[in-house]
């Protein structure tokens, strides 16, 4: 390509970039034109890189600014309506632990405002936090207006836990607390239908907490405890 | 018949019936599927034209009416165990059951922590074939099948025993 066509291109480029796209459709040579078009496709990815980084620079430390203004106003919101029900907020607001005693009427709350919208239960967690620690569920809301998330930590009494059902608010709950109540043991009160999800249903014990042992025998089938020289 | 044909008088074969039975049924043991994990995959790779059971006389069924094999291919949870043995109970005389895989055979990785795994499908059907492997392939299940094809042919079923 001699250095003439290379000047001749750059003009063009420059003239199509401020929005004169007829001076690039005009090349008669096709090679010409089609070289030219490159160029300005390169030209203007290249530009659009460099805002990219600029735009990054500029919100460094964790998410879009706008992001971080939603997280906090959704446990604001909540500290602001049940100021009694919140033990502690954890993680720039992205984490709440609530009483379980109102967790229906919340859970209801923040399904409807139209500030949280929070219309979908992204997970439904168990957590076994050690013999001597409480149970505790764990519900991931996510919305799908918003684009915001919250986590909401409740803590369930060891010997007897009970916790609220929110399967009636959102239908995603109906399996994944049938998980937890199988797994864990966790009654979810007034579930509608609080069976064992996975374990046979005359299965003894709950298999995830720490203090679970097996039981010896499974409608006469052996379950062998010790396994050396079991064989 | 091709090469054979016409080239014959009337004839007769001796045989002894046990191995005439024994014959037959060796070389068409149906199997009833039993896919409970990844060894269903490699079972069903045996099964497909690569590997091609066909050809040792054995058709996938999916009633245990119509088979004379199970092969328990996967892990075997406690809940299951229930239902294999009560399959196992459905299917006709004479049957035989292949355990496919360690999971099937001792509950394989599940041996140590795993609380609702069978610890061997032994413990609930009685096994004539273990075929090693996590899973096997399908050369390793073609090799228990010639195996348990070989039991077949031994067998002697009309012959009384002697106590």
């Amino acid at each position: 390509m001699t250095s003439d066509q290379d000047t001749f291109i750059a003009d063009a480029v420059e003239k199509a970039l401020a929005g004169d796209m007829d001076a690039i459709n005009s090349i008669e040579d096709r090679s010409i034109r089609g070289k030219a078009k490159a160029a300005l496709v390169k030209a203007k990815r290249a530009a659009k890189a460099e805002q990219k980084s600029e735009s990054s620079e500029e919100s460094q430390g964790g998410g879009t600014p706008e992001e971080k203004v939603v997280q906090s106003s959704l446990s604001a919101l909540l500290s602001s309506v049940y100021p009694d029900e919140i033990i502690e907020i954890l993680n720039e607001g992205k984490v709440v632990q609530l009483k379980p005693q109102k967790w229906n009427e919340i859970a209801t709350f923040f399904r409807d405002h139209a500030d949280a919208l929070l219309d979908q239960l992204e997970c439904l967690t168990g957590v076994d936090l050690g013999t001597e620690e409480p149970l505790q569920v764990r519900y991931n809301l996510h919305s799908m207006k918003h684009r915001h998330k919250i986590e909401i930590l409740i803590n369930a009494d060891r010997v007897k836990p009970e916790i609220p059902t929110v399967e009636t608010i959102w239908r995603m709950a109906d399996w994944f607390e049938r998980e937890v109540y199988d797994m864990y043991g966790i009654v979810f009160t007034d579930h509608r239908d609080l069976r064992r999800l996975l374990c046979p249903e005359d299965w003894e014990g709950w298999p995830l907490r720490k203090d679970y042992e097996e039981q010896e025998s499974y409608h006469g089938i052996v379950v062998p405890k010790v396994k050396e020289g079991w064989e | 018949m091709g090469l054979l044909e016409h080239k014959f008088q009337d004839n007769v074969v001796v045989a002894s019936m046990d191995k005439l039975l024994g014959w037959a049924r060796s070389t068409s043991p149906w199997f009833f599927q039993f896919g409970l994990a990844c060894c269903a995959i490699e079972m069903m790779a045996t099964a497909a034209s690569r590997h091609d059971l066909m050809r040792i006389g054995m058709i996938p069924r999916s009633s245990p009416r119509q088979a004379d094999v199970m092969i328990v291919a996967g892990t075997v949870t406690m809940k299951m165990a229930l239902r294999v043995k009560k399959l196992y109970e459905q299917m006709a005389d004479p049957k035989y059951v292949i355990s496919m895989g360690s999971c099937a055979t001792s509950g394989g990785p599940y041996w140590q922590y795993g609380y609702h795994v069978l610890k061997g499908v032994d413990l609930v059907v009685p096994v004539d074939v273990y075929v090693p492997g996590c899973p096997p392939r399908p050369e390793a299940l073609i090799e228990g099948l010639l195996k348990l094809q070989e039991k077949i042919q031994a067998e002697r079923p009309l012959t009384k025993k002697i106590a």
